[in-house]
């Protein structure tokens, strides 16, 4: 008879409740997907337009102050226009809103590169390597075994919209050394966070939804950037091709003798941007952060004889902004629907 | 009361899995027996709280299996017959990562990890891709991440399928120690009758879904008075031959006779038989069932009935 016992020992530690357990999940799917190379260096690089973002929000925080530090740049800022360099701070909410727009635009564009790399084995491998009965057999719901996937992405996407987001805005306040800044720009901060919440969940749902039609992630990764890029094309093309037929009716209209038809009502009924993915959720974001309305401000600048050019060039869809929220929408559903019956527990697995 | 069911009935469309079974079963090394579409992981299923019944009723552990589904999860620990990983893991990673889904803390589960590891002898290679394990290896991982919680109920569903003979060994052995030196209970599903006898001291025969035999294994291996075993020195022949014209019943099995003496008789018979042969008795003893014998016993009755 040994003296010790170093075979198996009884454990008396505390176990935590349900309500958390879909967090056990999220972590392991975090520690799997930094693991990765490949995932650092995209999160990485994914940082980096905040960086810009926060350089940008400095440097308006020194010109509203006039700062001598900024004097030395002058010269590289003639892109702005002459009224806005001379008084700068009634166009801090303008400035502030384009700037987010842009580093939310492009940080859409990375998300959906981010999620290529780490959604695809989210779901498929966990099919391919039969992992469903070691989670179901443990006291999880499928719903935490959802909520747990979904949170690998929203964290990833969260660390590279949201957190940057809120960091550069933080920059921003300490470089402009004027309390009344939060009150004009706290809109974009909270614009910011929710569509970077909108993004995180709409794509997360999606790209578990795709993980879960296939045993194979090299599929998965296809259907993720068919979902991308083909939606993507389909919609410029119709779009391109509406351009074409508007114009023949104008020119038609003109030779014809005929009132022209109404632009802006012909945009706002336009469907064919909604046929892109990236294209609704980049249209949702745009009017969470009211970035037309800081386009038009600043359009006014300029000579009466540039500003259609310019609203051609710079504002984006027109369509309403429910009818995007729609079409997210009833993605959404699609995906838990896809998720509803792929995701089995043991009741239904063989 | 380690578990029970009452009138528990469960279909798959046409086909009824469990069919009003009733059973209530004591702590312990539980076996679970049955042919191929017995209702033998049905009842698992049933247990865990994982299919929702037609009817009936059942606890684990003290727990209603319709309501405290998920308690009776944390408490106990499963490891499931079909090969199953948690992919891209060092085998650590694996059974730490198992302990955190019960709600283990991280710290708490990855120490717990390297413990159960070195238990189950796979001390060696906790820091291997689970991908690269051989079967055994995957079978005693699913041990050990099904032990990792220290549950008070451990359900093995075929943990010995597809095994080489000595990972099997290792497997049977790694159980009983469970069972029998530290007071888990353990719930045991397999067609190898050996290994149910090995490892287990009470047994649950199942038949379409009905309960077809239940008890201690040593109660169901009764000693029959009236027929005994018997091998000679030479030739059991003409033994054999002069015991049939006194009336006995007599079969041969492997190197010995089953004898059956008519009632009324003692086992003298025998010796007088032998005498009267001039032949020497070598190995006299009263037949015992085997356990293989419960189990046909028990399914052909069934049969029988249906």
């Amino acid at each position: 008879m040994p003296i010790f016992d170093q075979g198996y020992q009884h454990w008396s530690g505390q176990l935590a409740g349900h309500a958390w357990r879909w967090l056990a999940i999220t972590r392991h799917g975090l520690r799997v997907a930094l693991a990765g190379r490949a995932t650092r260096l995209m999160l990485f690089v994914a940082v980096l337009p905040a960086l810009l973002l926060a350089f940008v929000l400095a440097m308006w925080g020194l010109l509203e102050q006039k700062s001598d530090l900024i004097t030395a740049i002058m010269p590289m800022m003639g892109f702005l226009d002459p009224a806005i360099l001379a008084g700068p701070r009634p166009y801090r909410v303008e400035i502030w809103t384009i700037s987010y727009s842009y580093f939310l635009r492009t940080e859409t564009w990375l998300a959906m590169v981010l999620i290529l790399f780490i959604g695809p084995n989210l779901i498929s491998q966990d099919l391919r390597y039969n992992a469903l009965p070691l989670y179901f057999s443990r006291p999880l719901r499928r719903i935490d075994y959802v909520l747990g996937k979904l949170g690998v992405i929203v964290a990833l996407l969260g660390s590279v919209i949201i957190v940057p987001a809120i960091a550069a805005y933080a920059l921003g306040i300490v470089f402009s050394l004027d309390i009344t800044i939060l009150r004009d720009t706290v809109r974009i901060l909270l614009a910011s966070v929710a569509y970077g919440v909108v993004i995180s969940i709409s794509a997360g749902l999606l790209i578990l939804a795709l993980s879960s039609l296939s045993r194979n992630s090299r599929y998965v990764a296809l259907f993720w950037i068919g979902m991308w890029f083909v939606t993507s094309s389909v919609a410029g093309v119709l779009e391109a091709v509406n351009v074409e037929q508007r114009v023949h009716d104008a020119v038609r209209a003109a030779t014809a003798g005929e009132a022209p038809s109404d632009e802006q009502a012909a945009a706002e009924r336009d469907w064919r941007p909604l046929v892109s993915y990236t294209a609704n959720l980049r249209h949702i974001g745009e009017c969470m952060l009211g970035t037309d309305k800081a386009w038009e401000k600043l359009i006014k600048l300029q000579p009466k004889n540039t500003r259609q050019m310019s609203r051609l060039v710079v504002l984006g869809s027109q369509t309403p902004w429910y009818w995007s929220v729609a079409v997210l929408a009833a993605l959404m559903v699609f995906s838990i629907c896809i998720l509803n019956f792929r995701i089995k527990s043991l009741d239904r697995l063989k | 009361m380690l578990f029970q069911l009452e009138d528990v009935t469960k279909t798959y469309g046409p086909v009824t899995a469990l069919n009003q079974l009733s059973v209530a079963v004591p702590t312990g090394a539980i076996g679970l027996l049955g042919p191929n579409g017995s209702g033998k992981t049905t009842m698992i299923r049933a247990l865990l709280g994982l299919i929702a019944l037609e009817s009936g009723s059942g606890s684990v552990l003290g727990m209603d299996i319709g309501r405290r589904q998920l308690d009776i999860r944390r408490d106990v620990g499963f490891a499931p017959e079909d090969e199953c990983l948690f992919p891209h893991v060092v085998g650590i990673g694996f059974v730490a990562y198992a302990g955190e889904l019960v709600g283990m803390r991280r710290t708490d589960a990855l120490q717990r990890a390297h413990e159960v590891l070195d238990y189950v002898g796979l001390g060696e290679a906790r820091y291997r891709k689970v991908e690269s394990y051989s079967t055994g290896m995957k079978q005693r991982l699913k041990l050990a991440s099904a032990i990792v919680h220290d549950p008070k109920l451990l359900v093995l569903d075929e943990p010995t399928n597809g095994m080489d003979p000595a990972g099997r060994q290792e497997v049977l052995d790694l159980t009983r120690d469970l069972a029998h030196n530290k007071g888990m209970s353990v719930l045991f599903s397999s067609h190898l009758l050996p290994d149910v006898e090995f490892v287990c001291d009470y047994v649950i025969v199942l038949g379409a879904g009905r309960l077809l035999a239940e008890g201690k294994i040593q109660e169901l291996k009764q000693v029959h008075y009236q027929s005994f075993e018997v091998r000679l020195k030479a030739d059991m022949g003409p033994f054999a031959r002069r015991l049939a014209a006194v009336g006995c019943s007599v079969a041969e099995r492997e190197d010995v006779l089953v004898v059956g003496i008519p009632d009324g008789q003692s086992p003298r018979l025998l010796w007088e038989a032998a005498a009267g042969e001039g032949e020497q008795i070598r190995y006299l003893r009263p037949q015992r069932s085997t356990l293989e014998e419960v189990f046909l016993d028990a399914v052909n009755n069934t049969g029988e009935r249906g």
